[in-house]
């Protein structure tokens, strides 16, 4: 657990140092009762900041251990490894939307992106080209969607909210009429590694997580753009006053985010040997609740990628699990959903114990 | 300031017009290096204005703005920045989620050596002994430079933007109300940071209402009345009272 703190943004240790300011450097009564009360108010956000973080731990095992007793099918290998293999298509995506949701903006056209790519596969295969390259075209696409998001957004000053809704219906309309609805299949060139591929007996798509939850983690902690990124969404006049460019940083956020999702369309498509526009309905809720349940703020600058590891990992048991115990896929939407406002509950109680 | 010295910043029968307000009349003004001069008005008067036009946030109507003898024009406040003048304002000034020192040092990140270097990663050690030496010598008491900047007071805040733009080589410090929102205490603070400031060399322009603060910290203070300076007055050569009524404007009627 205290490895995985490091990893996140703003260290929650630095705050103790507060308190430590000598009483005699401060004469008057008034002050004194202020340095009281921000000593106060400190406690308290380090206390809430702590249970946000490991109350994700806890709920991460207290589900493990549902699922355990639930099933005689969960503590099996080969299920496990399969549950790894569905959430990590979720968690890719979710690693650069958690930076996207720390520069205080967001993206909530993956969804269309992953169909858009997939069924532009499907269709440029269906052409007679090879895979691989109508893959590079489609991830073009994806590039220019996230371009697009970024330029509305960055340059024209547009709610990304907005934006992104915008570009989701868009992209997931030009992916039905491309594809006229149909199912393509795909087949050959080693194409099916992607998604159904395995190193060492773990499945590729959770190679792919890893790795970048790790280039990730890096960028966000040891990097000079790490810590523009969490400049950008905390103070975006002072970042721009510093010189770091947050417009920039943004703007590239958008487009490597669409990338990603284009990414996890393709290993979609993978998977299923085949292209179709209806891929990425499952996972847009899904991202977006593991971002916010792993402590990124909606309002910007306050986020860490240990805590969308967790996040994810909590969703993967609960999709895993649900699926075992053979209940309905709606009850388990209900499930994220809460899961989902909760997580909203607890970064406003965090946010207030500041005020 | 003895004649012949060429004075830090000098502007030269600045006006600004709005529409068909004068905000600005004509102004003149200069600043020395290890100077602290009180920029003081009623409402209205064109302080603010005078200070947007010094650090480039807006341009003269006619005028000029001169950096050590020579004319400069800036088109935005960043030009001003890379000219070394830095205008400190309370509230826009941090980024409150990162610590003392990721601020001090945000877009100046000290990168490490070698090949992680070229990855852009950074060197925090060098980074946290170098925020510490500045904060120490000019004597801004924070004891932990990793503390987010949220967690501190308005008036460490405010300390740590100045330490900031010192660091950086500001010769120039706009300070604008630095100390309105402050508790009685840490304005004495900031007050004895801005005598360590002017110790350094750096010139330092200073806008507050806060009267016996001016009246204590500046060695000279240019009142604005009406987009004018009726008068600069000098350290020891004026009360309190003279202040006010210069202010108000009641000086002028007495004298003429």
């Amino acid at each position: 657990m205290t490895d995985l703190n490091e990893t996140g943004g703003v260290s929650g240790d630095s705050v103790s140092s507060v308190n430590a300011m000598s009483d005699e450097t401060f004469e008057s009564e008034q002050a004194k009762r202020s340095l009281e009360v921000e000593r106060r108010i400190a406690q308290r956000r380090r206390f809430l900041q702590r249970a946000q973080q490991q109350g994700l731990a806890l709920v991460l095992v207290a589900v493990f251990v549902i699922m355990w007793l639930s099933s005689p099918y969960f503590m099996n290998k080969d299920n496990l490894l399969t549950a790894a293999s569905v959430v990590s298509i979720l968690g890719i995506m979710a690693v650069t939307e958690t930076l996207l949701v720390i520069a205080a903006e967001i993206d909530i056209s993956i969804g269309g992106v992953m169909a858009l790519v997939s069924v532009l596969v499907g269709l440029l295969v269906g052409d007679g080209l090879n895979v691989w390259l109508a893959s590079g075209i489609a991830m073009l696409a994806a590039a220019t969607v996230g371009l697009l998001n970024g330029v509305i957004t960055v340059h024209f000053k547009i709610n990304s909210l907005v934006t992104t809704l915008g570009t989701f219906s868009i992209t997931t309309g030009l992916a039905y009429v491309f594809s006229g609805t149909t199912t393509v299949q795909i087949q050959g060139a080693g194409f099916g590694f992607l998604g159904n591929g395995s190193i060492l007996g773990a499945p590729a798509t959770v190679y792919f997580f890893v790795a970048l939850w790790l280039l990730g983690a890096f960028v966000a902690r040891q990097t000079t753009i790490g810590r523009h990124i969490y400049a950008t969404g905390d103070n975006f006049e002072a970042a721009d006053r510093s010189g770091i460019r947050p417009k920039r940083i943004r703007m590239w956020l958008f487009i490597v985010n669409s990338v990603v999702a284009g990414f996890a369309g393709l290993v979609v498509t993978s998977e299923l040997a085949s292209s179709a526009p209806q891929i990425g309905d499952p996972y847009l809720l899904a991202v977006i609740t593991a971002v916010i349940l792993g402590g990124a703020s909606l309002t910007g600058g306050r986020g860490r990628l240990s805590g969308t590891l967790l996040a994810v990992a909590i969703l993967g048991v609960v999709q895993n699990g649900f699926a075992l115990l053979e209940y309905s896929s709606y009850l388990q939407n209900l499930v994220t959903g809460c899961l989902l406002i909760l997580a909203v509950l607890v970064d406003q109680f965090v946010r207030r114990a500041e005020r | 300031m003895s004649p012949g010295d060429t004075p830090l910043l000098e502007a030269r029968n600045v006006t600004k017009v709005y529409g068909n307000v004068n905000a600005l009349a004509g102004v003149n003004f200069t600043l020395s290096g290890g100077e602290i001069v009180g920029l003081v008005g009623d409402n209205g008067a064109g302080k603010s204005t005078l200070v947007k036009t010094l650090c480039g946030a807006h341009s003269p109507s006619s005028g000029q703005i001169l950096i050590d003898g020579a004319e400069v024009v800036f088109t935005s406040p960043k030009e001003s920045r890379e000219q070394g003048i830095e205008v400190v304002y309370q509230d826009l000034a941090l980024a409150n989620e990162l610590s003392v020192t990721e601020n001090i040092f945000l877009g100046r990140e000290i990168r490490r050596g070698g090949f992680l270097g070229r990855l852009m990663t950074m060197d925090r050690k060098a980074m946290h002994d170098s925020a510490r030496e500045t904060l120490e010598s000019l004597a801004i008491e924070i004891k932990d430079v990793e503390t987010r900047c949220g967690m501190m007071s308005g008036g460490q805040r405010q300390a740590v933007a100045v330490a900031r733009a010192i660091m950086w080589g500001s010769r120039i410090l706009l300070l604008d109300e630095p100390t309105a929102a402050l508790a009685v205490a840490e304005s004495d603070k900031i007050a004895g940071l801005v005598s360590g400031v002017k110790e350094k060399g750096v010139g330092v322009i200073l806008v507050s209402h806060n009267l016996p603060q001016v009246y204590e910290l500046c060695d000279r203070v240019v009142v604005l009345l009406r987009g004018r300076v009726v008068t600069e007055l000098h350290r020891g050569q004026y009360s309190i009272e003279d202040l006010v009524s210069w202010i108000t404007g009641a000086a002028m009627h007495k004298t003429s």
